[in-house]
């Protein structure tokens, strides 16, 4: 179980401050797989830090099976399983078995415990025939794979997961869900991603975050419903507010796909339900990723013409 | 708890494993811990009885003992240090804070990779003494005593050491410092008796240069505890001093990265 109260936190950058999180609640149960989605930068990777005790929130409070983040730090890090994003988090020189041997070793299981519980992950996850190959030598598909073991090591309650698929192939992909929905089932699974179709799949529940603020949660089906139906328009010149809903472009036309509730000048090509894609889009701002600031009108114009 | 497997995991798997599948570099290593002792062994030689009014009988039995002991102070700091800057960058410093234990079991079990390494490295060093006809008139225990007190004040120099690598990434002073100036002023290859008095006074202030008097009077003169009672009650005080001081310094700078999120920065 995960609860999260009104968790608050600040960086500074060159003496400026950049909110990361700003209030954000929300509660997960046993049993939930919760994906965590929003913009580059907009604080999931610092909740998943936050609740993993890696950073301490500013305010508010977090608890993992009953127990604060912070004043049980150390206490909360024996029911966690963490998937961080870096794939470079292993021993290159190491075998798969042995760098989950080393890892369960420091997560204070015996040597049997650990040899028995890395040879049972890494048949689960279907890297058993590559456990005496070197980790340098494994395809960014069995890496994740591996992190996932990694993250199982101890059989902990609460899995956390920073974009536990990214780089993978999709029928890669398709796997490491089917994985994820099984451990699912006994577990909490708080994990983020990008990839809204994986989320749409797995997730019980969502968490959208815009620049550090809880904006929507709810079940992708709830979350569907209240953007409701989408329509195809083509148009001419969309302006500005209306450019992250831009998917294409035919004959000199933009393709948008807006709620159908939108008042959009143009020809309506087609009514389709709306999608967890849809929902991130409506609900979000649009962000420069590389800035993580609202884009002021004109690239596509300026592209455009 | 599982303090077996945590010697498995970080002396054999991280440590030799690693170590060992870098054929070249061990290679050279070895050579970098047998190399110094002949080049000293005969500049003592050309220097026949030169050294007699510093108080030096025999040289080689001298640089010996520097060269076996001074290991255990650099290299541990330095790899300490380094080491927190690989798991950096490799992505695995998160790893150990959530690990039993946390980063205080990392660096003590880190540190007991580079005590075993400077172990070899020493007992390489004393074994080419022996060869080169080096006296050894050895007092185990009081041996023993000197040298697990070095151990420990090494310890707490990594802890500071490690400390500033997580606070400032790179640019380590504590480590540049024993890396480069304790061959220099802790009476390594030659006695510090030699150095000029405020350099004198200097290493003094390093528990190295304690360790190594205390040291060749416990492994060549045989000296009981008690014929170097003053030197280990020295080296009780640099540990009385260090190690609270090292330990705390440590998690101030793990728990101040945790505020300022920047544990994985480097």
């Amino acid at each position: 179980m995960i609860e999260v109260d009104k968790i608050s936190k600040t960086f500074r950058v060159k003496g400026k401050e950049i909110r990361a999180l700003d209030k954000i609640s929300f509660q997960l149960g046993k049993g939930e797989i919760c994906g965590l989605v929003g913009h580059n930068g907009a604080g999931k990777t610092t909740l998943i830090k936050i609740l993993s005790t890696l950073i301490v929130p500013d305010a508010g409070e977090a608890r993992v099976e009953n127990h604060d983040v912070v004043k049980e730090a150390n206490f909360v890090r024996k029911l966690l399983g963490v998937m961080t994003v870096s794939e470079r988090a292993f021993y290159y020189r190491l075998t798969g078995m042995e760098n989950l041997m080393f890892f369960a070793s420091i997560r204070g299981l015996s040597l049997s415990e650990a040899r028995s519980r890395a040879k049972e992950l890494l048949e689960m996850v279907g890297l058993l025939e590559w456990k005496d190959i070197p980790y340098m030598k494994y395809s960014t598909g069995m890496a994740r794979k591996l992190a996932l073991a990694r993250a199982l090591i101890t059989d902990p309650p609460v899995i956390l997961m920073d974009e536990p698929t990214l780089g993978m192939d999709p029928i890669s992909s398709r796997e490491f869900r089917r994985l994820v929905e099984s451990l699912g089932r006994n577990r909490t699974v708080l994990m983020t991603s990008h990839n809204m179709v994986e989320v749409e799949d797995l997730a019980d529940r969502v968490v959208i975050l815009n620049r550090g603020k809880l904006i929507a949660s709810g079940s992708p089906r709830e979350l569907k419903e209240r953007v409701g139906t989408m329509k195809l328009v083509r148009t001419k010149m969309p302006d500005s507010r209306l450019r992250k809903y831009i998917v294409g472009l035919s004959d000199q036309y933009f393709i948008l796909r807006v709620p159908e509730n939108m008042n959009v000048e143009g020809d309506e090509v087609s009514r389709e339900p709306a999608t967890l894609e849809d929902v991130f889009v409506s609900l979000t701002d649009e962000v420069d990723s590389t800035t993580n600031r609202s884009r002021g009108g004109g690239g596509w114009r300026r592209w455009a013409s | 708890m599982g303090v077996l497997s945590k010697l498995y995991a970080y002396i054999y798997l991280r440590g030799f494993r690693i170590w060992s599948s870098y054929k070249t570099q061990m290679v050279l290593n070895v050579l970098s811990w047998i190399l110094p002792v002949f080049t000293y062994y005969f500049v003592g030689t050309s220097l026949g009885g030169e050294l007699e009014s510093f108080g030096i009988s025999s040289y080689t039995a001298f640089v010996v003992i520097g060269l076996a002991f001074q290991g255990y102070v650099s290299s541990t700091i330095t790899t300490i240090s380094q080491r927190l800057r690989n798991e950096q960058l490799y992505g695995t410093i998160e790893y150990y804070v959530l690990s039993e234990g946390g980063v205080l079991s990392f660096l003590i079990y880190s540190a007991l990779w580079g005590f075993t390494i400077n172990s070899v490295n020493a007992g390489v060093i004393l074994g080419i003494g022996e060869l080169l006809h080096v006296d050894f008139h050895v007092n185990v225990l009081s041996t023993l005593i000197v040298f697990a007190l070095l151990l420990s004040s090494a310890l707490g120099l990594s802890m500071i050491s490690a400390g500033f690598t997580m606070l400032v990434k790179q640019g380590n002073p504590i480590s540049f410092f024993f890396s480069t100036f304790t061959t220099l002023m802790s009476g390594t290859v030659f006695p510090v008796t030699v150095l000029p008095s405020w350099i004198k006074d200097i290493s003094l202030a390093i528990p190295l240069t304690w360790a190594l008097e205390g040291l060749r009077f416990t492994m060549l003169e045989g000296y009981g505890i008690g014929g170097v009672l003053g030197i280990v009650e020295v080296l009780l005080l640099f540990n009385a001093v260090l190690l609270p001081l090292g330990g705390w310094f440590y998690l101030y700078s793990f728990n101040r990265s945790r505020r300022k999120g920047t544990l994985s920065e480097y």
